[in-house]
């Protein structure tokens, strides 16, 4: 049997880190993220996990270690918030294109500006399309289960891809919540040795990552595309063996919640589904019609199974705590991934996009409110006036 | 323990630097870096931050190595060494493979390692791992179609500093010292030397001290480019040669924080005699060539080479 302790975000993640048996830590100090590092390097000090932790000189120096590492057939985890994601920006294709199976927690913080440290999902979205599996945890529970998951999805040889694992700042990296750890032994069984054929070893010499012709391109690009493509039968049969073994049983893509017979919905990733949750409860309490529905992985985006949560409802609005300045329906990606998930059904159910929570402000009970009231405004109109809203300005 | 090769007749016949790429004729790099393959053996590794030896060399699923290779990024030699040498550790340790600890090499060109991935380097050095990390210097962004880099002598043409009427000397900045830097503030540092091809025995013998050290090793090799510099192809070997005896390149080991000449000239020719037979500085007028010797006769000084050539 597992322990249950209350633990934040961040220290989660690095115990999962730990019931991984990682051999390759790379750090670099940005907050909020830092909390996991701090706690690796305890538990290296402490004598509790055997790994090299190498103290990177940048971002970029992180993502390059673990590159380097995960080539040579060990086992990588790195972490980064805001800037220094960005600053890893030429690394993460390299990693992907190599099909090497890193790890990256990214414990989300604004970009400069605003230059505070509050969370926005900015940073992690910046780097959604290159080639790595990536979602968001809205608990620190999940932060754990999704550590071990992404590990075992990311190394199946049908995958072999890096993987975000990321979490809202401060939300949830350091909030407490009680988090049901699992035993070593049993995350043993559910996380065999990372083993890749591809890997350098003197005894079977290799050439990794050598220059391709133009013509070799369409090529080697459409087997990163399958890659990821295929990935969506392994996190769901991860995702079902995790729920067998540890009891924890998830939907690898989107989390429901309270839709039965709901007219309208929010469309959301990440911690701030929990406070929208208590407003959807009361809401419901007060006899009103709504639901909430939390995309679970990002990429791949899971466009069927949004399709079929969100086309149910009259008037669906998407919450997007990032900025995507000029972008189509100028909110934000979610918007543009719900619109384009749902545009395939030919449906007529208009999509508004909700813009909140930037620079790392709460999104808060009162907004949420505001929120589903103007999506039961909009169904009873049958359209909306404004495609999207800026809050707290616009609404 | 790699041993001291006495001659180049005892040096090993077996290659790992093979044909199969695509360098131009007479280039130094390919050659500089078939003696440093000879001298580290089967047991390697090496890295090939973007450049000259690794866009040449490479086409897909072709190559000139008989060891395992593995691109980096022009920007991180240093980190992704690091990365690997730190797995190694690991894996060993824990006993995740039987291998045994592999040679790692880093083959950076002056850009890779002076400007762009200087970074990472100092990084690598300042943590302390087990690498070796080769600057082959060609004296230029060579393959971006030859600008210049921190390396490239003052004077010299290159696409970025062309010659003018406005800019008659072309290069107007003196380089960076890339292996004074290294020398220097990485107390991890185990050896440190340069060489040049045109001394092959002296070269490979410094690639076996650097990889014999438990630790961070810095070789910088002098590794002439017909392209870049414009002179024929046949012509390398002795480019490398007369840059050593004009004082324009300088062949030292550091001991214990001292330069330690590893190769003297019995005589100092004046650098005239070097640049006069590459194109990039054939539009140098005689003030700009009396601001090379300086440059030269200065940092044969550095080193303890005492200055036989006048500089007005
Ligand atoms: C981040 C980044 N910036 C620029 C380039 C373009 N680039 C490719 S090869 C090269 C020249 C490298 O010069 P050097 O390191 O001296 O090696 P050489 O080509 O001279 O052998 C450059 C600048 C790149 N590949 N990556
Ligand atoms: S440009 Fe110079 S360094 Fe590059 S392949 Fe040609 S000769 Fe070699
Ligand atoms: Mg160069």
């Amino acid at each position: 049997m597992g322990v249950v302790k209350r633990i934040s975000g961040c220290v989660a993640t690095a115990t999962a880190v730990k019931l991984a048996d990682v051999d390759v830590i790379c750090s670099y100090p940005i907050r909020p993220y830092t909390g996991i590092m701090s706690e690796l390097a305890r538990m290296v000090a402490d004598g509790e996990l055997d790994a090299e932790f190498v103290y990177g000189e940048g971002e970029h120096g992180q993502l390059s270690v673990v590159y380097g590492a995960s080539a040579s057939g060990a086992r990588t985890f790195t972490g980064s918030s805001g800037v220094g994601v960005t600053y890893a920006m030429e690394v993460y294709s390299p990693i992907s294109g190599e099909r090497l199976p890193v790890q990256m927690a990214i414990a989300d913080r604004t970009l400069d500006p605003p230059g505070d440290f509050g969370s926005e999902h900015t940073d992690a979205l910046c780097c959604r399309d290159q080639g790595w599996i990536q979602g968001w945890a809205a608990t620190p529970q999940e932060a754990l289960d999704m550590t071990l998951m992404y590990y075992r999805i990311g190394e199946d040889p049908r995958v072999l891809l890096p993987q975000y694992a990321c979490q809202d700042g401060y939300f949830v990296s350091h909030i407490l919540g009680e988090v049901d750890i699992p035993e070593a032994a049993k995350v043993k069984e559910f996380l065999p040795p990372y083993k890749n054929h591809h890997v350098l070893d003197v005894r079977t010499p290799q050439i990794i990552g050598a220059q391709m012709e133009p013509k070799m391109g369409p090529g080697m690009q459409y087997q990163r595309y399958q890659a990821i493509e295929g990935s969506r039968k392994v996190i769901e049969e991860v995702h079902d063996e995790f729920g067998r073994l540890f009891g924890r049983k998830y939907n690898p893509w989107v989390e429901e919640f309270m839709t039965d017979d709901a007219e309208v919905a929010l469309f959301i990733q990440g911690g701030h589904a929990e406070t929208a949750k208590t407003v959807v409860r009361r809401l419901r309490n007060l006899g009103e019609k709504v639901g909430l529905v939390r995309l679970r992985t990002f990429r791949p985006f899971p466009t069927q199974q949004v399709r079929d949560a969100l086309s149910k409802f009259k008037v669906v609005g998407t919450v997007d705590n990032s900025v995507n300045f000029g972008i189509s329906g100028a909110a934000g990606v979610l918007l543009t991934e719900a619109r384009t998930a749902m545009y395939g059904m030919g449906d007529k159910i208009p999509t508004v996009g909700f813009v909140a929570g930037l620079g790392g402000e709460m999104i808060t009970h009162d907004e949420f409110y505001k929120m589903f009231m103007k999506l039961k405004e909009i169904a009873k109109a049958g359209k909306a006036d404004k495609e999207n809203y800026w809050l707290p300005f616009e609404l | 323990m790699l041993e001291e090769i006495k001659s180049l007749r005892k040096a090993p016949e077996e290659e790992y630097y093979v044909p199969g790429h695509r360098t131009c004729a007479g280039c130094g790099p390919a050659l500089q870096y078939r003696l440093v393959a000879k001298a580290a053996g089967p047991n390697t590794i090496f890295l090939g931050p973007t450049g000259c030896m690794y866009v040449a060399n490479t086409s897909y699923g072709c190559g000139p190595w008989a060891v395992p290779w593995i691109h980096t990024q022009i920007t991180n030699g240093g980190a992704v060494a690091s990365g690997i040498e730190a797995a190694y550790k690991a894996i060993i340790r824990k006993k995740k493979t039987d291998a045994e600890f592999p040679n790692i090499i880093v083959m950076a060109g002056d850009g890779g390692s002076s400007d762009i991935g200087l970074q990472a380097l100092s990084a690598a050095f300042y943590r302390g791992h087990n690498i070796l990390f080769i600057a082959y210097d060609n004296e230029s962004y060579a393959n971006t179609g030859i600008q210049t880099s921190p390396t490239t002598p003052y004077g010299a043409w290159t696409t970025f500093s062309p010659a003018g009427p406005v800019i008659p000397e072309g290069k107007k900045l003196m380089p960076k010292d890339l292996p004074k830097m290294m020398a220097h503030g990485h107390p991890e540092l185990k050896y440190l030397a340069t060489a040049s091809l045109s001394y092959p025995l002296d070269l490979m013998n410094k690639v076996r001290k650097g990889l014999n050290a438990e630790g961070p090793a810095f070789l910088y090799i002098h590794a002439p480019c017909p392209k870049g510099w414009s002179f024929p192809a046949d012509k390398t070997i002795e480019m490398g040669k007369l840059a050593v005896e004009t004082g324009m390149f300088q062949l030292y080991e550091l001991h214990e924080g001292q330069y330690k000449l590893t190769y003297q000239p019995k005589e100092i020719k004046p650098v005239e005699e070097y640049i006069k037979l590459q194109g990039r500085f054939s539009h140098l007028q005689p003030e700009h060539i009396q601001k090379l010797q300086q440059f030269a006769n200065g940092r044969l000084k550095e080193v303890g080479i005492e200055v036989s050539v006048p500089a007005q």
